[in-house]
């Protein structure tokens, strides 16, 4: 019964991450014949592997601009996508009035907007006609910075796309301690930043890494949010990588960009997949 | 009423928001310190607000304006123009069209592909289950763009590029996580003295699953639907490298009228295209909301 879903990602992920995997050590055979037969200054191994593309473009500036510009933004987005769930998580965990059920709508809108047009409606508003530009104008700023394609934009987006995520997995985590533990703390006279540090920090490390891990996953890999609202260059490895393969027609170039990202990745998704085992391990050794 | 008990009404109850703010404030300097907080609380929620609706606000205006100067923070001419611009255009109308054919069909091939897997995940514990379980996140941790432009390669060779098929298989890739995971955690939530209850006073397996298993796993798998036609939905960037030039989707459109059609039209498109996603959502959201999503983010 778990054939089908994993034989899917074998065929359709597995075998072409495999194939790209042995293209970009210079294996332009087989599953790569195809697309090595137009791509330009592809680096072949005749025999074993060669590293030379991977040389190339660790070698080449502007992709480490791209490189230090992807891995700074995905920090930035981590940082502010967990700070803001865990406020909006703690204030809709602690209230329940008519302003927590506002901020508890507001939080999740992203989730009913298509990616494509959230980063366009960013990029409108805050461009250089934007509303923060209007805004800033009427409030006698008028030499606000444009955020519009710049990298600050990109921050911006990916933070609005990833805010419900983090809001839901936070607030979930956070209902499931039991209000007795909070009175118990609160009661024996612990403040609440101190409730918060002693009781519902440590009972929430997994959502928060969930939410880390997740963002910096989505981040690294994403490409409409950059594309459409971030500047030409540098920006994020996603965009870089797409101009490689069809501006450029370096295939090659791409897949190996493609491999740092997924390096990067994984050792996200490692951090993920210890916090999970770890939980479940303690979660089956108590029970 | 106990202090204790007294808390526990209060943090069960409504004013849970009054709760820290009050108990600091009895004791020491309680109207500064609780108008602060309340300063704060409001500054926060407007930048929320309009961190959060500006963005889709200014450019649903933007769908209805004529002439709009830079700074007026309104246009001084409406119009409709655009929105004829927009249903006028034939290769707009047979991208939704063709949108609204791949997300069902992706939907349904997801569910029959996922969901049998997800019951097998929750209910037998065989070897490799939880390497196999984060073996579909790999879907997620490879960056997409990579993974299309290998893809690419492998289509190529089984003549799927440019296909309707390919296309499905594209958009399918995305929806795997949701369609495993969610359900997974949905019938992980059933206690099994149900199923067993069940069975004890003469029900089949089959009538076990129909009637008690899959209506209570029911709201989780509706969940991961939801995300997953919403996901092939809103598929751009694979489609694009896939479908080009048979099948051009909504989403892939968008690209091209952001960068060729004027920005009031690329608006009413927007619009159009959201209609979807907010309606859909909006039926899942209470499940969503009430934590079926966070869930089967937590392997267990």
């Amino acid at each position: 019964m778990v054939l089908p879903p994993v034989a899917v990602v074998a065929v359709f992920i597995g075998f072409p991450v495999g194939a790209a995997i042995a293209y970009t050590l210079g294996k332009t055979g087989g599953p790569n014949s195809t697309v090595s037969l137009l791509a330009q200054r592809q680096h072949v191994a005749h025999h074993g592997v060669t590293t030379a593309a991977y040389r190339e473009v660790l070698g080449n500036s502007h992709v480490r601009a791209d490189l230090w510009a992807t891995v700074w933004v995905t920090l930035v987005t981590i940082a502010v996508v967990v700070l803001l769930s865990w406020a909006i998580g703690l204030y809709l965990r602690l209230s329940d009035t008519r302003i927590s059920r506002i901020v508890s709508a507001l939080s999740v809108i992203p989730l009913f907007i298509p990616v494509v047009i959230a980063s366009y409606a960013i990029l409108t508003f805050y461009a250089s006609q934007g509303f923060i530009k209007t805004l800033a104008y009427h409030l006698g700023w008028h030499s606000f910075p444009t955020l519009g394609y710049t990298l600050w934009a990109v921050v911006i987006g990916e933070i609005w796309v990833n805010v419900p995520f983090g809001v839901l997995m936070m607030s979930s985590g956070l209902n499931s301690v039991p209000n007795a533990l909070i009175e118990a703390a609160r009661d024996s006279g612990a403040s609440l930043p101190r409730t918060v540090r002693s009781v519902l920090l440590p009972m929430n490390v997994i959502p928060t890494v969930i939410v880390a891990t997740f963002t910096g996953i989505y981040v690294l890999g994403s490409f409409t949010v950059p594309y459409l609202t971030g500047p030409s260059a540098p920006n994020l490895m996603g965009v870089s990588m797409a101009n490689f393969f069809s501006a450029f027609n370096q295939p090659q170039q791409a897949e190996v960009m493609a491999m740092i990202v997924f390096v990067l990745a994984i050792g996200i998704g490692t951090i993920y997949i210890w916090a999970n085992v770890r939980a479940a391990k303690r979660a089956s050794s108590t029970t | 009423m106990s202090a204790v008990e007294s808390q526990g009404v209060a943090l069960g109850g409504l004013e849970q928001a009054e709760l820290p703010v009050a108990r600091t404030a009895r004791r020491r300097r309680p109207t500064a310190r609780s108008l602060t907080l309340r300063i704060v609380g409001t500054v926060f929620v407007l930048a929320l607000l309009v961190f959060m609706v500006g963005p889709i606000v200014w450019l649903a205006v933007r769908a209805f304006s004529g002439l709009w100067q830079y700074p007026q923070f309104l246009p001084s001419d409406w119009t409709l123009q655009w929105w004829r611009t927009v249903f006028d255009d034939k290769t707009l109308g047979h991208s939704m069209r063709l949108s609204f054919e791949f997300a069902p069909i992706v939907t349904v091939a997801s569910a029959a592909i996922c969901l049998p897997a997800a019951y097998a995940f929750s209910r037998f514990n065989f070897p490799g289950r939880r390497v196999l379980l984060v073996s579909l996140f790999a879907t997620n941790a490879f960056p997409k763009i990579g993974l299309y432009i290998s893809m690419a390669g492998v289509f190529y060779s089984l003549n799927l590029m440019g296909t309707f098929l390919g296309v499905v298989i594209v958009q399918l890739i995305g929806t795997i996580v949701f369609m495993t995971w969610i359900p997974t955690a949905a019938f992980s939530a059933i206690p099994r003295s149900l199923e067993e209850a069940a069975r004890d006073v003469g029900a089949g397996p089959l009538r076990v699953f129909f009637r008690v298993t899959f209506p209570l796993a029911a709201p989780g798998i509706f969940v991961a639907m939801i995300l997953s036609f919403l996901a092939a939905f809103d598929e751009a960037q694979g489609t694009f490298l896939v479908g080009i030039p048979n099948y051009i989707t909504m989403p892939t459109e968008m690209y091209t009228l952001v960068l060729n059609y004027p920005e009031q039209a690329a608006a009413v498109f927007s619009i159009l295209l959201a209609i979807p996603s907010v309606v859909l959502m909006s039926l899942a959201r209470k499940h969503v909301m009430g934590g079926k999503l966070a869930e089967g983010f937590q392997i267990r």
